[in-house]
């Protein structure tokens, strides 16, 4: 993925001034609300189907949109292009994934060198779209970061697949530890049954990105009967019947993100609350 | 123009007539004005002109499913040779069974 102009991956410059951070004038910079007390670190590049881009709710002007009251700043999605309109400041392209159909308005750089390489959609083409949402008079359109040609038609699916995957994460939290210890490598994406309360009582909802091994010893830590100095590696490791240089692993990682610490020693450990 | 097609195989051909779909299948038989496309079952598509169908390859038609199950082509896209069903027959499910994100009901 090639995100063109780099103003968003300037994590750096957004970290130190908090809400106050308009810095160089970037179009990142433009998504900051004052006062709003922005998050350094919080730019997202999500898949999306085109319905989610028109049913994502704007909480006012130039607004970060939401979608399953999460925020949005960059998505991406595959359509087909359905009708291209070059005008003299901007070429506007229909998209349609069969989910709905958006404008994508890319502006015309005339300072940009004539690059016959370039790749230039035309119509009946499917395309991938990497960008922002944008509202203008009511009306949504994408602003692009890059439009890639779909080589792979398998592509669309992969990418619809993993639309919904993220959909249900934000939805309904990240999938739980398969009942039962019955794990499904192929259908895990889809929480079926399992999806209302992941991780059960008390509990943190754990990142998406954890190792199975992870959730399930966070899981049990959370679950099995203890004292307030915690678990021993060697207990946890004998009682899931794994070895204990994987609890290790695990527990590092859990430590690392603050879900759990260390209480007596190095060794044991306890959920942080 | 329908904005909204929803994809669906064989399966759910009843459930969508009078609607805009969107089918991916293989095709499997071209007689004339009309093909059998392979969605996860068979579908008898009745061609438009534009359409140019290839044996053997997969296609995506946008269409209107009519009361006998047949499904009218609007506009056909070849998808070539390969492309995964497996992973076609995934997106038909999540797209009906998750389907806040792909369609909204009764237009």
């Amino acid at each position: 993925m090639d995100y063109g102009y780099g103003g968003n991956t300037s994590y750096g410059a957004q970290g130190g001034a908090d809400g106050g951070g308009f810095l160089g004038g970037s179009q990142a910079g433009s998504q900051d609300t004052p006062g709003g007390g922005k998050k350094y670190g919080q730019d997202t590049l999500r898949p999306v189907t085109i319905k989610q881009l028109l049913d994502a709710t704007i909480p006012y002007p130039d607004a970060d949109p939401k979608i399953d009251d999460a925020s949005l700043t960059q998505a991406h999605f595959i359509g087909q292009v359905r009708q291209v309109s070059p005008q003299a400041t901007n070429t506007t392209y229909k998209v349609d994934d069969g989910t709905a159909v958006i404008d994508v308005k890319q502006w015309v750089d005339s300072d940009a060198a004539v690059d016959d390489e370039k790749y230039v959609p035309k119509e009946g083409d499917y395309v991938h779209v990497y960008g922002k949402l944008k509202e203008f008079n009511g009306k949504r359109h994408i602003g692009p970061q890059a439009i890639r040609p779909v080589t792979d038609f398998n592509e669309i699916n992969y990418h619809l697949l993993s639309a919904t995957a993220v959909h249900l994460y934000f939805a309904r939290g990240p999938p739980g530890q398969a009942n039962g210890g019955v794990k499904s490598e192929g259908d895990g994406l889809f929480v079926d049954g399992n999806a209302g309360g992941p991780n059960g009582v008390g509990g943190r909802k754990l990142p998406a990105g954890m190792s199975a091994m992870t959730k399930r010893i966070y899981e049990f830590l959370q679950n099995s009967p203890q004292n307030n100095e915690g678990l021993h590696v060697h207990d946890i490791a004998r009682q899931l019947n794994v070895p204990s240089n994987e609890v290790f692993k695990s527990g590092d990682e859990l430590i690392l993100q603050g879900f759990i610490y260390t209480t007596i020693d190095d060794e044991t450990w306890a959920v942080l609350e | 123009m329908t904005e909204q097609t929803p994809r669906i195989n064989s399966l759910y051909l009843e459930a969508f007539t009078g609607q805009t779909v969107m089918i991916t299948g293989k095709v499997s038989q071209i007689r004339g004005e009309t093909a059998v496309i392979d969605a996860n079952g068979e579908v008898t598509v009745l061609l438009n002109r534009e359409s140019h169908l290839r044996p053997g390859t997969a296609v995506e038609i946008v269409g209107k499913v009519n009361q006998d199950l047949t499904v009218k082509v609007l506009k056909s896209t070849n998808m070539g040779s390969e492309i995964d069903f497996s992973i076609v027959n995934a997106v038909v499910d999540a797209t009906h069974r998750y389907k806040e994100i792909f369609y909204a009901d009764n237009k």
